[in-house]
């Protein structure tokens, strides 16, 4: 099999094979990526559109100093970020966070009780990844980029230090932070 | 050392960052520590509801992107499997083409053309013979019941009729022929330069 660098390197002679094979490995992760950064899944589906274009019009220039992942993951959040910029002005699509009120007065989607709260017995709910959605979104960028890219993605601390551009140290700090204030914020649902 | 402390290690440990002396120290300490036990439980949950957190991959996403690629020129077009068809059909197509250009030309051409001429000498033979007719009965070799029908050489009246038409110089060059096809009447070479067969003998000698 090809690695990811082959393939851009294909792709650059001119091989639209090449990219269909890049595509196919990394357009779930890419949409998933977005997806728990933006919370919404229209802007992470504009997002990850916007992730490949920018990859194909950088690949003619791209030099492979890193991995490729590593090099898709930094464009994926930058280019996530600046919808997340845009998002800030509109109202509108400010997410509704759980035990609030929604827009038309109808009550917010109940939860499950904290009881059934363990990821690996209970069974996954639009709900509950609702909620998670909800709380990764409180979560100052930084933190949600380093503990998105590590638990989401499975990237290494210092795979996310290539991708943020801070060292490993900072990584770690980041991440403990980050699962700290998860925990604050998904307490009722913890038993 | 404090929880918090014990804390950030169990961090460490649950994204497989920790060394293994740190490993040791926290199963150690969560035995101990029911706080810091549920701590390491609590995390590893969300950390599994965070990987599950996943957006939707919608049915015409690769369509819309690779559409936006093409109007961008990032993406060689897929070739039609007509245009593939048409691309390999010219292989067999230019191959005829040259087949018949070869037929048709020059090789079949100038192989009609050696035979022919090779079969000048034979007529050049038969030359003589229908000379020997004389101009004063060519209507008799063509009326109706003359030997013709009995003479083999006959069987190409309009051959023998050019033998009996020909000139002195294309006698000239059917003797000429004749040396060509007769190796022993050629000069030895040394003699004379090969090619000065095909000049006229007054320039030879001189």
């Amino acid at each position: 099999m090809r690695t990811d660098e082959e393939l851009i390197e294909l792709y650059r002679k001119g091989s639209r094979d090449a990219f269909e094979e890049l595509f196919a490995r990394y357009h779930r992760k890419v949409i998933h990526f977005a997806y728990r950064m933006t919370g919404d899944q229209a802007r992470a589906e504009e997002a990850a559109q916007e992730t490949f274009l920018r990859i194909a019009r950088a690949a003619f220039t791209w030099e492979p100093k890193a991995r490729f992942t590593t090099w898709m993951y930094t464009v994926a959040r930058r280019t996530t970020l600046n919808f997340l910029r845009d998002d800030k002005d509109d109202r509108d699509k400010v997410p509704i966070l759980p035990g609030e009120e929604a827009d038309d007065g109808s009550p917010a989607i109940q939860l499950p009780g904290p009881a059934s709260l363990n990821p690996e017995e209970m069974a996954w709910s639009a709900e509950i990844q609702e909620r998670f959605v909800a709380a990764l979104q409180k979560l100052p960028e930084g933190y949600r980029s380093a503990f998105v890219l590590n638990r989401g993605d499975g990237l290494s601390y210092e795979e996310v230090a290539a991708v943020l551009g801070i060292t490993v140290q900072a990584v770690k700090s980041r991440i403990f932070r980050a699962r700290e204030m998860l925990l604050e914020s998904l307490s009722e649902l913890l038993p | 050392m404090e929880c918090r402390e014990f804390r950030e290690i169990i961090s460490l440990s649950i994204d497989g960052e920790a060394s293994p002396e740190e490993a040791r120290l926290i199963l150690d300490h969560i035995e101990e520590c029911a706080g810091c036990r549920a701590f390491e439980r609590k995390t590893r949950a969300i950390g599994t509801g965070v990987a599950k957190t996943e957006g939707a991959v919608p049915p015409d996403f690769r369509e819309k992107l690779f559409a936006r690629m093409e109007a961008e020129e990032l993406l060689p077009r897929r070739r039609s499997l007509f245009a593939f068809s048409i691309r390999w059909a010219a292989v067999p197509l230019a191959a005829a083409a040259a087949l018949a250009l070869f037929l048709v030309s020059s090789p079949e051409k100038d192989k009609d053309a050696v035979s022919t001429r090779e079969r000048l000498p034979a007529v050049a033979r038969t030359g003589p013979a229908v000379e020997t007719v004389q101009p004063s009965s060519r209507p008799l070799s063509g009326s109706p019941g003359s030997r013709l029908g009995s003479d083999p050489r006959r069987e190409t009246p309009s051959v023998a009729r050019a033998g009996a038409e020909l000139t002195p110089e294309e006698r000239d060059i059917i003797a000429h022929l004749d040396i060509l096809e007769d190796p022993s009447a050629l000069d030895a070479p040394g003699d004379v330069d090969e090619m000065d067969i095909f000049e006229p003998p007054h320039r030879r000698q001189g």
